[in-house]
């Protein structure tokens, strides 16, 4: 039985071993990985002259030099590359390299800049739009690109029998968008209501090959295309529009890219983007492998933890790289309490009804916030490396995020004198009650697995203790939590994380009170507090205007409820931290996203 | 019998070894309360991942040197050049329970808030790893005790039975032990564990653990005892016994648990470091005790971080030498214990 316990426990010695070797056999594991890569079937790649396409788009970025290859790595692997089908970040960046959107988010420019649209104008109504295709673009297999492909895409999106995460994006106050052909290369979309964000979320769907998938998809099998074995054994099959298309995929070693020879983007000088000759992502067992790696120079790009900052930048002029500060990380990260009314089919109430009074009174949760050492967290566990949360939205989200609202910084003074205020006392031993004579207790549910969490859970323990609260803290795993806080809503409170979106229009299954993620009362049929309508009433009015800074402003006020209510305590949002090599250019590290969004138009320095 | 023990084991210098730091160890966990400067669960956030405090001499008196932090992206202290606190030894503290019961307040040492004393530095919120080692051993030191304790007395009763009766009851309680060792022990733990987790708090895992590890610990003792009550069986005092009209209960009380008892001592010496490791691959794994409980397996758990390399928080692996030195020690123990009952396997000459 010990035995397999050592057995599991193997890879930390492997993992102890790597990073011993650090500065020493630096050289030894190179050439030991240069072998192996070697081993590998790398051939030099030929790049093909094909005619560029008549609307190709001209990159702002300087040009470059063909040749290198960019070697990430990752801790999960694509489960699929049909975007009907994924459900995960790491299927869905995969299928991003091959497919493009009719639009994109730039996340420099922070504005929607048009993909295989090269433009587009909205009707006078605001309920109509027309999509202008780019013309001469072609698939990566050589067939022409047309309106035809949208329209199938969006048929096999709204098809009953393909059931995909795309339908609720792109139902509209109850309807499904409208789309039709205008002419080869036009299309007309429609919606029911006008929907500003609409240009932010058509571009959600990479565009599908009809020639390529018209078969499967008359036969009812469209789910069963694209599927991992395909990019196994026929990655030709995978045609796209995008910078790439894959070159080879072996499961839980690494997925090659190449370029797509008909790629519609150009630099200045008239050369076809991407610049790389391949680009290279491996799987790797979880994130330290992968700052390991990239510590010892044998990844291009990594992200680093806030804490491991220090050793990785060590190694920077050994291996010629450079850990970027990019400011807030976009996810948040929050505790909350189970506001639900009424009672599940034992009839037993969701939350004992002495603790819903606590709950959904916003004196207690902000006095709870208050209580809370949130500056200490940061000081310890985060080695300073990130800030407060006081809103919704991320301060990383510069454009929508409020940072003028109100705030509940460590006090545990006015903690008291809230908790006062509203009838709780304290009694012999410390204890706190509440004004029909109940101690305050209540249980937080946690998930198991990442090092953060055991420790912001401690310190909350310990800090509710000094307010005269006691806090039982249980570790449930993900899945179990997901089904207690979504479907039985037996719990009193839980600690969860989001990560944030470009647009919050992303977030309206949290912020509206009919949403699935309104965690603490979720799908309500009416909303049941006035401020929870005032928010419904924010986000539609916000998705109804196409003015920018009315938008915004809507969006400001919508952060103002949530933080005075704190239906969700945010706790804290670490700073995010990317390790690039120096040796790459056109590097433009944005606040949000893929540190190699631009992988098209990054080069290799030689000189470097 | 334990006398003639004891005196066999004084006359080897490594037995006596072992027995001391065991006895040392024991001792320190018995005391936790009274030696640890503070709770485990006592946080300094100002103070994370602080080095081991040096100890100096100032006019005889044993002073803390007070550091400051110079860098907290990189948690770097420097010591404040002078700047002292003394140590005061038995002085009155923070009330606690001696074991639960006592109402005490005296300390071994402390020194004056705000400063602290980490002998051996702090954890990632501040926590002293000396204190939480002390009360981890608790956890760490008598998982093994309880585990033998169940396991011993299981395989005692079921083999000695199975032995003794023969027939259709051995034929049974033996197919029973073969089931139990046939059930794939880890992904039992690993079910249950998660299973469980909900209905108890984390500190109450840990006896949760004990009893899951030692349910499904106990048949290859069984085993082992079933084939020596076998052979008891046949030997002429319990024939005499039998013939005498003692009944069975007595019998294997009186007759079979004396003669099996070097067995048993020996067994259990050798597997308790067995429960030490367990426990700490379980916790390792994320299985075992969780915060705010403390372990030595759930702190090396928590030092399995890049940051405690990079930024050498070696303090953080001593749990790891802790545990090593006590399995070590138990095992080198149990091998002077067998020399002693049973010298036909000694494995060196004298």
């Amino acid at each position: 039985m010990y035995a397999v316990f050592f057995a599991l426990k193997k890879p930390l010695f492997e993992f102890l071993y790597k990073f011993a070797a650090l500065p020493k056999l630096a050289l030894i594991t190179c050439l030991l990985l240069v072998l192996f890569a070697c081993k590998g079937e790398i051939p030099p790649l030929e790049r093909k002259d094909h005619p560029l396409p008549q609307d190709a788009e001209v990159s702002e970025a300087e040009p470059g030099i063909y040749g290198g290859f960019l070697v990430t790595a990752e801790s999960q692997q694509p489960r699929t590359f049909n975007p009907l089908v994924a459900e995960d970040a790491y299927s869905s960046q995969a299928i991003g390299r091959f497919l493009n959107g009719l639009t994109t988010y730039h996340p420099i420019k922070e504005e929607v800049v048009p993909e295989l649209a090269r433009s587009w104008e909205i009707s006078s109504d605001r309920k109509s739009i027309t999509l202008h295709l780019r013309r001469g673009v072609l698939w990566s297999d050589g067939e022409p690109f047309t309106a035809a492909d949208v329209i199938f895409t969006f048929k096999a999106l709204f098809d009953e029998r393909y059931p995909n995460r795309y339908q609720g994006q792109y139902i509209i106050a109850g309807e499904p968008i409208g789309f039709e052909k205008v002419d080869r290369h036009t299309v007309r979309f429609t919606t029911a209501r006008a929907y500003s964000p609409f240009l932010y979320v058509i571009g959600f769907i990479g565009i599908l090959p009809r020639h390529k998938l018209i078969d499967a998809y008359e036969q009812g099998t469209l789910l069963q295309e694209w599927s991992v074995r395909t990019a196994m054994h026929e990655p030709g099959e995978l045609v796209g529009t995008g910078p790439f298309r894959v070159h080879s995929f072996r499961p839980g070693q690494r997925i090659i890219y190449e370029p797509n020879p008909h790629y519609w983007r150009v630099d200045s000088k008239g050369q076809r983007l991407p610049y790389v000759d391949y680009l290279i992502t491996r799987f790797v067992q979880d994130r330290n492998t992968s700052t390991v790696l990239f510590a010892s120079g044998q990844i291009d790009a990594a992200d680093i933890a806030p804490g491991d900052v220090v050793g990785v930048s060590r190694n920077a002029p050994l291996h010629g790289f450079t850990v970027h500060h990019r400011g807030p990380a976009t996810g948040i990260r929050y505790l909350w309490f189970n506001q639900k009314p009424g009672v599940n089919e034992d009839g037993r109430p969701y939350v004992e009804p002495h603790k819903l009074e606590w709950f959904t009174n916003k004196y207690f949760r902000q006095a709870i916030l208050h209580g809370f050492n949130r500056e200490g967290l940061i000081q310890s566990v985060y080695f300073g490396r990130a800030e407060l949360l006081h809103s919704i939205i991320s301060p990383a989200n510069q454009r929508w995020h409020n940072p003028e609202v109100p705030k509940f910084p460590y006090d545990p003074g006015r903690a008291i004198e809230l908790l006062e205020g509203q009838g709780f006392e304290f009694r012999e031993g410390g204890q706190l009650y509440d004004k029909h004579g109940n101690p305050v207790i209540f249980d937080v549910y946690a998930s198991e697995g990442d090092d953060i969490t055991p420790q912001i859970m401690s310190t909350f323990r310990e800090n509710m203790r000094d307010l005269g609260i006691r806090v039982r803290v249980r570790y449930l795993d993900f899945g179990t939590l997901v089904a207690r806080i979504s479907r039985h809503f037996e719990y009193e409170a839980a600690m969860m994380g989001f990560t944030g979106g470009a647009d919050p229009s992303g977030g309206r299954a949290i912020y509206l009170s009919s949403g699935r993620l309104h965690l603490w009362n979720p799908e309500q049929e009416e909303p049941q507090t006035e401020w929870e309508a005032k928010v419904d009433e924010l986000v539609y009015a916000s998705e109804e205007t196409f003015d920018l800074e009315e938008r915004v402003d809507y969006v400001h006020r919508m952060q103002e409820i949530f933080s005075e209510q704190l239906p969700l305590l945010y706790l804290l949002t670490p700073h995010a931290y990317a390790g690039l090599k120096d040796k790459w250019q056109n590097v433009h590290i944005p606040a949000m996203g893929s540190v190699i969004w631009n992988v098209d138009e990054l080069y290799l320095d030689r000189e470097l | 019998m334990i006398r003639h023990l004891f005196k066999e084991i004084a006359r080897r210098p490594l037995g006596v070894v072992c027995l001391t730091i065991l006895g040392i160890l024991y001792l320190c966990t018995i005391f936790s309360q009274f030696l640890a400067p503070y709770l485990p669960t006592d946080q300094d956030l100002n103070n994370a991942y602080h080095p081991p405090t040096r100890i100096l001499m100032v006019e005889w008196r044993p002073h803390v040197q007070v550091y400051e932090q110079v860098d907290p992206s990189a948690a770097r202290y420097e010591p404040v050049e002078g700047a002292t606190v003394p140590v005061s030894f038995f002085s009155s503290g923070a009330q606690y329970r001696l074991w639960g019961i006592i109402p005490a307040d005296i300390r071994l040492f402390q020194v004056e808030e705000p400063h602290r004393i980490y002998l051996l530095g702090s954890d990632g919120t501040g926590r002293d790893v000396f204190s939480r080692l002390l009360y981890g051993a608790q956890v760490s030191l008598s998982i093994g005790f309880i585990g033998i304790c169940i396991t011993m007395t299981l395989g005692f009763i079921v083999g000695g039975v199975a032995g003794y009766f023969g027939g259709r009851v051995d034929f049974a309680a033996m197919r029973l032990v073969e089931f139990i060792i046939a059930v794939p022990s880890l992904y039992l733990l690993i079910a249950l564990r998660g299973a469980l987790a909900e209905y108890f708090e984390p500190e109450q895992m840990y006896l949760v653990i004990v009893i899951i590890l030692s349910l499904i610990g106990w048949a290859g003792a069984a085993r082992i005892i079933r084939g020596m009550a076998l052979s008891l069986r046949q030997r002429p005092f319990v024939l005499a016994a039998e013939v005498m009209g003692q009944s069975s209960f007595r019998i294997l009380f009186k007759h079979f648990l004396p003669n099996l008892a070097s067995y048993l001592l020996v067994a259990a010496t050798l597997s308790i470091p067995a429960y030490i490791l367990a426990e700490a691959a379980l916790s390792f794994l994320g299985l075992g005790i969780q915060e705010p409980g403390t372990s030595w397996g759930l702190m090396l758990q928590q030092a399995q971080e890049l940051k405690v390399f990079t930024l050498n928080l070696w303090w953080l692996l001593l749990p790891g030498a802790a545990i090593f030195i006590t399995v070590i020690t138990f095992n080198v123990l149990g091998d002077v214990l067998r020399d002693i009952v049973d010298p036909r396997q000694q494995m060196v000459k004298r």
